[in-house]
């Protein structure tokens, strides 16, 4: 090596740091020129979330403060609206009505989604397979009107389909819709054949994830059907099951097309809804900081069951 | 020049078109030696009209661009646009957007629209809505009163006073009225016939009863074929029979609450005894029984006359009767009506689209098609309005014993609590006792929060 010639590790160390010295510059622009390309992707959908979804929020919960009137303006009442709600029988009863479907539908979509899926995961022909899926999933698409016209002469009083069947058997007619006592389960049953399909398709989905070796692994071992679906399946598929609770959860805390087309929600206030009522004082009794702060607790009462279930969804969905 | 532009000068002097009089004020007074010009003007053009035999219309060539917001069906659109066609023959250059609201989501959503439309400074220069709302646009003083524009058209004469007394609010009139309806017990003759029933006249609560009884078919199990009567599920169906026993659920001046009166316990009582003691009726649910009607399996049910449409296309041998009565024979009208917008740019032009609203051809028209009855009587004497049913003439004979419909500024609450506490009772939910004491202490509150929201 020839003295005063630079050795070839210090010549590589030079190198490396020069190109870094050299990256380093274009890099930081790079990253600030992407950063900038990000905010600007994200800004249309940011600006449409902030004017429809934030800016509805954040007036509402001002509205829930005040008396609004949409000729005179509003003037602040403090927490007299939140009051009235928590003082009144009726909203209190409607906060049960709620708390009570969410509680029947979400067990009954789950549950029949989940035994409906079970029964079509297996080997049948083709053409069998789809009609009983279409069949199952139509309702779901099945606008909400014709729903109505449907469900409301099957509970018909007098002239209704499953009064007709209950006489034939000699069965006193039930009345539905028009008692307190089975309205909310008449409205439940309609609900959960109309969602039903929707959740029967997720489970689907979900149970064709789950890997075979395991469940022939249990076969082989001797673990019956019910064995396989709690030990195996309903674990493995436990996120879904979990995302499907809390989705159909948040859905009939805000039940409102249900129990409009079947009874609007009577008889009385035996099935009216958080939601009905929200629509009820807003835009019929002109009660719109009223029905703000109605819809400012159904916020907060769906953010708590939903955390609730968070936290124990820790205890049973596989992470 | 054409004949009809000769004409102009009489036009300026007649307090109709809306620009140049607010100018100048003439609107409201016209000076005397005027007034002799004009009156001659009018007699000149008369003679020439006569002349020209086929009495040719006035244009005028007043520019503008009017608003009109209404309710209603498809078919009653047609009858507007015919109207409004009228109209323009009279003012070519009158421009007329026509906005109609079928009332799918009953009147309140139609309040908050036309509030909406003010408060965004979008208002119509005319609207046309129902007695459920009159009080409280007029307690939001967003119309124009017209007074001046009936006392100034004879041919107002033609409608019956009271519709314009009801129309009125703090001495003022706000609103034409356009068509009414009174609630009748409308019967299937048919059903009667066979029942061996006569068609009912003058007829009492109890002699209802035993007919409905009558009417009332079962199968060998007990299953009712066949039902007597409807029991009402709407506010504006059930008023009559609080009516016929001297009450009502709200007082007399509708600011507050006369549920406690125990005639209206007793009439609630006989509702309910028809329900669950006869059994000549279904509890009322959230669906009126027209269709039921309409297919021959309930007798008698308490409607206006715009079922008439719907029982023509199903055949049904219909005729009217009164309400049956216990202390009066009143029965409930509710009624539309047409009113000027106070931002309106052209409240003297918008008047005069009144006029052709409610003009005596309109009415016709609008009777014909089955729906309400005609303001105007001449409308209600035609031969094709008189066709059917056979008691046609009833509906305008019951005028003089009618009582509008409570519509206090808080109607839509009003309602809502009613009849939200009238099911459940009709359902036994809640007895009656305490049914009244419910609907008493939520009425009263929604009276006492109205009452602070208009700083009373």
């Amino acid at each position: 090596m020839p003295a005063g010639a630079p050795s070839r590790l210090t010549a590589a160390k030079d190198g490396i740091s020069a190109m870094r010295a050299a990256a380093a510059r274009p890099a930081s622009q790079l990253r600030r020129a992407q950063a900038l390309a990000g905010y600007g992707f994200i800004a249309p959908s940011f600006a449409l979330y902030l004017v429809f979804v934030l800016a509805p929020v954040v007036v509402t919960f001002i509205l829930s403060f005040t008396y609004y009137d949409p000729m005179a303006g509003s003037r602040w009442v403090g927490f007299d609206n939140f009051l009235r709600f928590f003082t009144e029988d009726r909203s209190l009863q409607i906060f049960w009505n709620t708390l009570r479907f969410t509680l029947f539908a979400v067990t009954g979509n789950i549950c029949v989604g989940m035994g409906l899926a079970l029964a079509l995961d297996r080997a049948m022909p083709a053409t069998l397979l789809y009609f009983f899926r279409l069949a199952f999933f139509l309702p779901v698409i099945i606008a909400a009107a014709f729903v109505s016209i449907v469900w409301g002469f099957f509970y018909g009083d007098d002239l209704g389909v499953i009064n007709y069947y209950l006489s034939r058997i000699g069965v006193s007619p039930v009345h539905w819709l028009t008692s307190s006592r089975n309205a909310m389960a008449s409205i439940v049953v309609m609900d959960v054949w109309k969602n039903a399909g929707f959740f029967m398709v997720i489970f689907i989905a979900a149970l064709q994830g789950v890997p075979k070796p395991l469940t022939e692994a249990a076969i082989m071992d001797g673990a019956s059907y019910w064995r396989r679906f709690f030990k195996i399946v309903l674990p493995w598929i436990s996120p879904v099951v979990f995302f499907a609770i809390v989705y159909a959860s948040i859905g009939a805390l805000q039940v409102y097309e249900s129990i409009w087309i079947l009874t609007r929600g009577g008889p009385g206030d035996a099935t009216r809804s958080m939601s009905i009522y929200i629509v009820e004082e807003a835009f019929d009794n002109f009660e719109i900081g009223y029905a703000a702060s109605v819809a400012v607790v159904m916020t907060i009462v769906i953010l708590i069951i939903t955390a609730l279930q968070m936290l124990a969804s820790r205890h049973w969905v596989r992470a | 020049m054409s004949i009809l532009e000769t004409f102009r000068p009489t036009q300026a002097l007649e307090p109709r078109v809306a620009g140049p009089i607010r100018k100048n004020g003439r609107g409201t007074a016209l000076k005397r030696d005027e007034q002799n010009v004009n009156t001659r003007f009018v007699a000149f053009s008369a003679v020439v009209s006569l002349s020209l035999a086929g009495g040719l219309a006035k244009a005028d060539d007043t520019s503008a661009n009017l608003r009109l917001q209404t309710f209603g069906t498809e078919a009653q659109l047609g009858a507007v646009k015919h109207a409004v066609a009228r109209f323009n023959e009279k003012y070519p250059n009158v421009k007329v957007e026509i906005a109609i609201d079928p009332i799918s989501n009953g009147w309140g959503d139609y309040v908050t629209h036309v509030l909406a439309q003010f408060t965004a400074g979008n208002a119509y220069d005319v609207y046309g809505t129902a007695i459920e709302t009159f009080r409280t646009f007029e307690a939001r003083n967003l119309f124009l009163p017209l007074d001046d524009y009936i006392a100034k058209n004879p041919s107002y004469a033609d409608f019956d006073p009271a519709l314009f007394k009801y129309s009125s609010y703090e001495g003022k009139t706000y609103f034409v009225p356009i068509g009414w309806n009174n609630i009748m017990i409308n019967c299937n003759r048919a059903l009667f016939k066979d029942a061996g029933v006569e068609e009912p006249k003058d007829w009492t609560w109890n002699q209802f009863r035993e007919i409905a009884k009558k009417l009332t078919k079962r199968d060998a199990n007990g299953n009712v074929l066949q039902y007597g009567y409807e029991v009402p599920n709407q506010n504006f169906f059930v008023q009559p029979w609080f009516l016929t026993n001297g009450t009502s659920p709200l007082n007399a001046d509708w600011t507050a609450s006369n549920m406690l009166d125990p005639k209206v316990a007793e009439t609630l009582q006989f509702l309910h005894d028809l329900i669950h003691v006869d059994k000549v009726s279904p509890i009322p649910g959230k669906d009126t029984m027209d269709n039921q009607f309409m297919a021959g399996q309930v007798a008698m049910i308490s409607r206006g006359r715009w079922i008439l449409a719907n029982v023509e296309k199903a055949k049904i041998d219909l005729d009217i009767s009164d309400v049956p009565s216990k202390v009066t024979g009143n029965t409930v009208i509710g009624f539309g009506g047409y009113a000027v917008s106070k931002t309106s740019k052209y409240p003297e032009i918008a008047k005069e689209l009144i006029g052709a609203l409610t003009s005596e051809q309109t009415q016709k028209e609008e009777a014909d098609l089955g729906g309400s009855v005609p303001g105007r009587k001449s409308a209600a004497e035609t031969a094709s309005y008189l066709a059917f049913p056979p008691s046609a003439p009833l509906y305008y004979a019951s005028l003089p014993h009618t009582v509008p419909v409570p519509s206090p500024a808080n109607f839509q609450e009003v309602e809502k609590i009613f009849i939200r506490n009238y099911i459940a009772m009709m359902a036994d939910e809640i007895s009656i006792a305490d049914g009244v004491k419910r609907t008493d202490q939520e009425l009263n509150e929604s009276f006492k929060r109205l009452a602070a929201q208009q700083g009373k």
